[in-house]
């Protein structure tokens, strides 16, 4: 029998197969194809579930112990440059390959029933198994070139599927503010890319970091050109992994349909940075200043999703909030150096934020049914409340997933949250105050979104809140909105809550696999550092730590059922009318989005209006000038002669005058 | 029969003799009978051209290949002198592809169709011409001659602005082509003997470097209108603006790279000397290049004028790979020839096919085409992420090349490499910002009403599907594997940057200036007269 990961590189082409076939189906015979929804969902889904078993082969034949695999073949060359492209299968890849290949097939299934009623079915189908393809890509690239082609590929299809409801300009906006927001980091990420292959010839990851080393040692590449090249490349998860100043895509994104915001924008492509910079370990290990900055960065991202998602309405928004904040953990550990711990929360929170995710869709698929399609109201927790009753499954489903992210053992989030927090504290004291702090507020307002859409009574049927919602943001009151009202909430098709069953499963037990006195996950990943945590394990040490985790996040739990659920304090007089100021910073997002437009928005719209003025006014300006110059002097020889022969001539004429005028001034006579 | 059999020749001959029977085909004057026999020989030019390509070239070898000689006028130095090398070669086969796809792509021309397919196919021995020459007067003859077919499909066919449009280019470029004739007179007559234009001649002579300078000069100008290198470039988006789209398809697919070919051929190959002193104004025009017209693209509100800027900022690659004096840039410079012929191509093309529906080129009109016509916006896209160079398709792989060329090569000191390197990777930010918000501007959004009742916004018919796949399939060709293309050029480009770069060290010794070997001060070059500071010895 053949080893599975010598045909790993079918993991990745199944599924992109699977996708270029329904496309040029749906290019050559668009109305048949629509019309073949269930063969197209099941083949994809099929190609999909193979992936997944023989993602689960690699994964069990990696934890029997068999060496990494890699294989190359020479994919461009020119001159003495070669640049080959393959597959790399280690521990580390097949983790992800089995990670993204479970969600990835529970989003599929799940999306069969959310986008039952959709026209673009099979569009969002063939979107989808052309993501998995490259988000699966990307997690077996051998070195950073072919890594990078990836990663532009899952931006694409992340484009695709944000603008998938094309008719929606908010969408159309998210869409395109995505791609262009991740294509300043790949700004940085390919110029760092490059410059890395200036420096060290190579483009593979073990390649760069012993001939970075090399070079400096020799004293032929400066440390400061080296630490700009890692900073640069780091530019690339920066926008990827939504981190401060680049997250602004990630919210925005959130106007695409959910199963994406569950698969894309919370469980896989935007952990893809975090994964980057874990392939980039033997690299950034060398030099503690960039894990500085890396680490201080994560820290900002992680606070600053956290107090905006306090403040959040949008149930959509207020996770992706809380994902940009997550995400900033994963960083964090990144930067003290423990990229183990950083893959391990990645992992569990992908788990539970997908699970949230599709939660979330679930409850505004139900509220559609109500408030009718515009996202403006079925996303709005103002609007919901009580669905507990009417929608058990999701509800339970999202209450583990509140538990899980707020770091209560034995929840996963606990696990990993926890090891990181735990590294931070002795590495940077400061920035696990920061993180620590985060953890209460992630509790907060976790339990604010569970209590505002589950608990209470339904608030959906209330015109006047409708209405407000609606003129805030700027639309009118449309006749045909309340189409909808007779709906009743139910819960969701088998097809969607299953999903969310699964999910349930890892999101609770999945931490058990990193305790920190017997992690087999690190001993997995890194079996030198596992042996090295037991060593140094100290209970009374853990347990400080983590009692002082829950206790804050019991703190924040007990503040949220006492405002949201107890109805004891009002938050809205006690806080926020209190401190006005920080309370519409929060709301407002910190202004980045308002700074954003203004500065770089309206900045490189005049900008290029004025080249364009310069364009048209000054240089065409000359040209037409000279133009009129020459038709009168044309005008004026068409007296004497007719015809262009004589322009010609004349052109000629005074053109080797010219030549001889130089030739004269140069004294540059040719030598024989 | 491979040896002997005049393939390119007959590739230049053929569709000139096509187009000479055009008028005599029985046509009630719609088109229907002339468009058919057009087609027919623009595939077999194409089919010749491809046999040519297996059947007598071989990649391997870096010289002329396929070459044919006939003394023409001796007395002038004349002789007709074709061949192919890793330059022309992908080039002939771009060329013949393109053009065919364009007869296909003229099947509504229902005005002048015989004088309009006359002149396409008229065009397309021009234009192969162009590249199979290996006589620098003869390549001046058909440079000039493909550019009367092109101004009568402007006057002729073009938009309501064609007369200016068309005047503008014809003056632009005759004008600036008086420099080859300039040039090829001052190489052809230079040292003993009778003249002679042959560039395997031309390339053993010893020209000084003063001479050198100066016949760069000019050609630099000649070329740098048809590229078109900034401030040069005024004409391109009036001529793109006003032509109909299969003429479109043919001044983006091919007439652009007569101008990036000819630097290759005449500036970087004949003139290495002068090269080395004018590669780094190469560079910083390429940057310029690519900086201003994704700017003046993202103001533009008119779309064929947009995708006009965008081929200009395009370009900008090329002239970046020709300075680079690496194999690997000068390399990415081809295939940025090339892709961008497939790419600008597909981009006119469906920009002629929407006008064809929305009958309006302002974005400002447009907008929420996308519910009716969603092939339509499948094809957009691809198309524009194709040119905003995604990976997996040819646009990324070239701009890749180009730039790690550029970047690992020590010939530039490291600052000049990094300041350069900087702003080009800034036109990485900008072309999605056109690209998308131009896809934005004219699919997304709410059904629009008025295009709606007013025109008609039928969804992309079969025809038009099958042009854009028949440029896909090599855009993607080359996307996912390269040495599809690159290795049918790899061993001419190796053999002409070795020359350049000999040439460099050859300038150095003659002035015995100090080789300075530190890497990161800046070196002046041997002669100073000429010499920017930024070339290292």
């Amino acid at each position: 029998m053949i080893a599975s990961a010598e045909i790993a590189w079918l993991i990745p082409v199944l599924p992109l197969l699977g996708a270029v076939v329904t496309g040029l189906g749906l290019i050559s015979f668009n109305r048949t194809i629509n019309r073949l929804r269930k063969p197209v969902a099941i083949t994809l889904i099929t190609c999909l579930g193979i992936s997944a078993v023989l993602s689960y082969a690699v994964l069990a034949e990696q934890l029997s112990g068999s060496p990494p695999v890699e294989h190359l073949f020479i994919w461009a060359s020119a001159g003495d440059f070669t640049l080959p492209m393959g597959y790399l299968i280690d521990p580390l890849g097949a983790v992800m390959l089995a990670l993204v290949t479970t969600i990835a097939l529970l989003v599929m299934i799940y999306s069969h029933g959310y986008m039952a009623h959709d026209k673009g079915y099979v569009r969002f189908f063939t979107y989808l198994a052309l993501f998995s393809s490259s988000m699966l890509g990307l997690i077996i690239s051998p070195n950073l070139l072919e890594i990078y082609v990836f990663w532009e590929l899952v931006g694409m299809c992340s484009y695709l599927l944000v603008g998938f409801w094309y008719d929606r300009e908010g969408a159309a906006h998210a869409a395109q503010k995505a791609f262009v927001v991740n294509r300043v980091g790949d700004f940085g990420l390919l110029l760092g890319i490059l410059g890395l292959f200036w420096a060290t010839q190579s483009f593979d990851f073990q390649g760069i970091a012993e001939g970075l080393a090399s070079a400096i040692s020799a004293g032929t590449i400066p440390i400061w050109a080296a630490l700009t090249l890692c900073l640069l490349v780091f530019m690339g998860p920066m926008a990827k992994s939504a981190q401060f100043p680049l997250h602004v895509w990630l919210p925005d994104a959130m106007e695409g349909p959910t199963p994406i915001s569950a698969l894309i924008h919370a469980a896989t492509m935007v952990a893809a940075g975090v994964f980057l910079v874990a392939r980039l370990e033997p690299l950034y290990s060398q030099f503690p200043i960039v894990g500085f900055v890396i680490a201080v960065v994560g820290t900002i991202t992680c606070f600053l999703g956290a107090s905006i998602a306090l403040t959040q309405m949008d149930l959509k928004k207020g996770l992706a909030y809380s994902t940009v904040s997550q995400l900033g953990y994963m960083m964090l550990a990144m930067g003290c150096g423990a990229p183990v711990a950083g893959m391990f929360h990645l992992v569990t929170h992908a788990f539970f934020k997908a699970m949230l995710f599709l939660g979330s869709g679930s409850v505004i698929h139900a509220m559609e049914d109500v408030v009718g399609h515009e996202p403006i109201l079925a996303q709005d927790m103002r609007l919901m409340g009580g669905l507990r009753k009417k929608m058990p499954i999701t509800a339970v489903t999202f209450f583990i997933g509140c538990i899980a992210i707020s770091g209560i053992p034995p929840l996963a989030g606990f696990w990993s949250k926890d090891e990181i927090l735990g590294q931070a504290f002795n590495t940077f004291p400061f920035l696990w105050l920061i993180g620590f702090m985060t953890a209460g507020m992630t509790a907060f307002y976790m339990f604010r979104l569970y209590f505002l859409t589950f608990e209470g009574n339904f608030r959906g049927e209330d015109q006047e809140i409708q209405a407000q919602l609606l003129a805030s943001a700027g639309k009118l009151t449309d006749e045909d909105l309340h189409h909808h009202d007779s709906g009743v909430l139910h819960e969701s098709p088998w097809s969607m809550t299953f999903p969310l069953a699964v999910l349930a499963l890892p999101s609770v037990l999945i931490g058990l696999l990193g305790t920190p006195w017997n992690s087999k996950f690190v001993n997995f990943l890194n079996p030198d550092e596992a042996k090295e945590m037991i060593e140094i394990f100290n209970w009374s040490e853990f347990l400080t730590l983590a009692g002082a985790s829950v206790a804050i996040s019991s703190a924040g739990i007990t503040l949220a059922v006492m405002a949201y659920y107890l109805n004891r304090i009002d938050l809205g007089k006690s806080i926020a009318a209190r401190f006005p100021t920080i309370n519409s910073f929060l709301i407002n997002k910190w202004y980045l989005d308002d700074i954003n437009e203004k500065l770089f928005v309206q900045g490189s719209r005049k900008l290029a209006r004025e080249v364009l003025e310069v364009d048209a006014k000054v240089v065409d300006g000359v040209v037409n000038l000279t133009g009129l110059l020459t038709l009168g002097s044309g005008e004026g020889l068409k007296y004497f002669e007719t015809g262009r022969a004589q322009f010609y001539a004349l052109i000629v004429f005074g053109g080797v005058i010219a030549l001889v005028v130089l030739f004269g001034v140069l004294g540059a006579t040719p030598p024989a | 029969m491979s040896e002997t059999f005049p393939w390119l020749s007959v590739s230049i001959l053929f569709p000139i003799a096509g187009s000479l029977v055009v008028p005599f085909i029985p046509d009630k004057g719609e088109g229907k009978q002339v468009r058919w026999f057009a087609l027919g020989i623009a595939l077999v030019t194409f089919l010749i051209t491809v046999a040519a390509y297996l059947k007598g070239y071989d990649p391997s070898q870096e010289g002329l290949q396929l070459s044919e000689r006939l003394n023409w006028l001796p007395d002038l130095g004349l002789s007709w002198a074709v061949g192919a090398d890793g330059l022309s070669m992908p080039l002939i086969l771009l060329t013949s592809f393109i053009t065919a796809l364009a007869v296909l792509a003229a099947w509504p021309v229902s005005f002048k169709p015989k004088l309009f397919f006359f002149l396409l196919l008229a065009m397309d021995g021009g234009q192969i011409a162009v590249f199979a020459v290996q006589d620098m007067l003869l390549f001046f003859l058909a440079w000039e001659l493909e550019l009367l077919p092109v101004y009568l499909l402007l006057a002729i066919w073009g938009g309501k602005k064609r007369q200016y449009a068309a005047t503008k280019f014809i003056i632009y470029t005759a004008g600036s082509s008086i420099f080859i004739l300039l040039a090829a007179l001052a190489m052809g007559f230079f040292g003993e003997g009778p003249p002679n234009f042959e560039y395997t001649h031309l390339a053993q002579q010893n020209f000084g470097t003063g001479f050198q300078v100066l016949c760069y000069t000019g050609l630099l100008i000649a070329f740098g209108v048809k590229l078109p290198i900034v401030p040069l470039h005024t004409w391109l988006p009036d001529a793109h603006g006003e032509a109909t789209a299969p003429v479109h398809m043919l001044l983006a697919g091919i007439l652009l790279k007569m101008g990036g070919y000819a630097l290759l051929r005449f500036n970087a190959q004949l003139l290495p000397e002068a090269h080395a002193q004018f590669a780094p104004l190469l560079i910083v025009l390429g940057v310029v290049n690519i900086i201003y017209a994704a700017l003046t693209s993202f103001a533009q509100r008119n779309l064929k004028r947009k995708i006009a800027y965008s081929s200009i900022s395009h370009m900008g690659f090329v002239l970046i790979g020709i300075g680079s004096f690496s194999a690997l840039g000068t390399s990415g410079a081809m295939l940025q020839m090339i892709s961008h012929g497939l790419i600008g191509a597909s981009l006119f093309f469906l920009v002629g096919a929407t006008y064809d529906r929305t009958h309006t080129l302002q974005l400002d009109e447009m907008g929420g085409v996308g519910q009716k016509m969603r092939i339509m916006f499948a094809l957009w896209t691809v198309c524009a992420l194709a040119s905003l160079a995604l990976p997996g398709m040819s646009g990324f792989v070239s701009e890749l090349m180009v730039f790690a060329g550029f970047v690992t090569d020590e010939v530039y000191t490291l600052p000049f490499r990094i300041v350069m390197a900087g702003f080009a990777a800034i036109g990485v930010i900008l072309t999605p910002i056109y690209l998308l918000s131009m896809l934005r501007e004219i699919f997304f959004g709410k059904e629009n009403s008025k295009l709606s009742a007013e025109t008609n916004l039928i969804d992309a018919e079969p025809r038009e599907v099958y042009i854009i796949s028949c440029l896909l399939v090599p855009i993607i060709g080359i996307g996912l594997y390269p040495r599809l293309m690159t290795d049918s050029y790899k061993a001419s480009i190796e053999a002409l940057v070795e020359r350049d770069l000999n040439s460099i060290n050859r300038l150095n010794r003659v002035s015995n200036s100090p080789v300075n070997n530190t890497k990161l001060i800046p070196a002046f070059a041997s002669n100073p007269k000429y010499t920017f500071p930024i070339l290292k010895s």
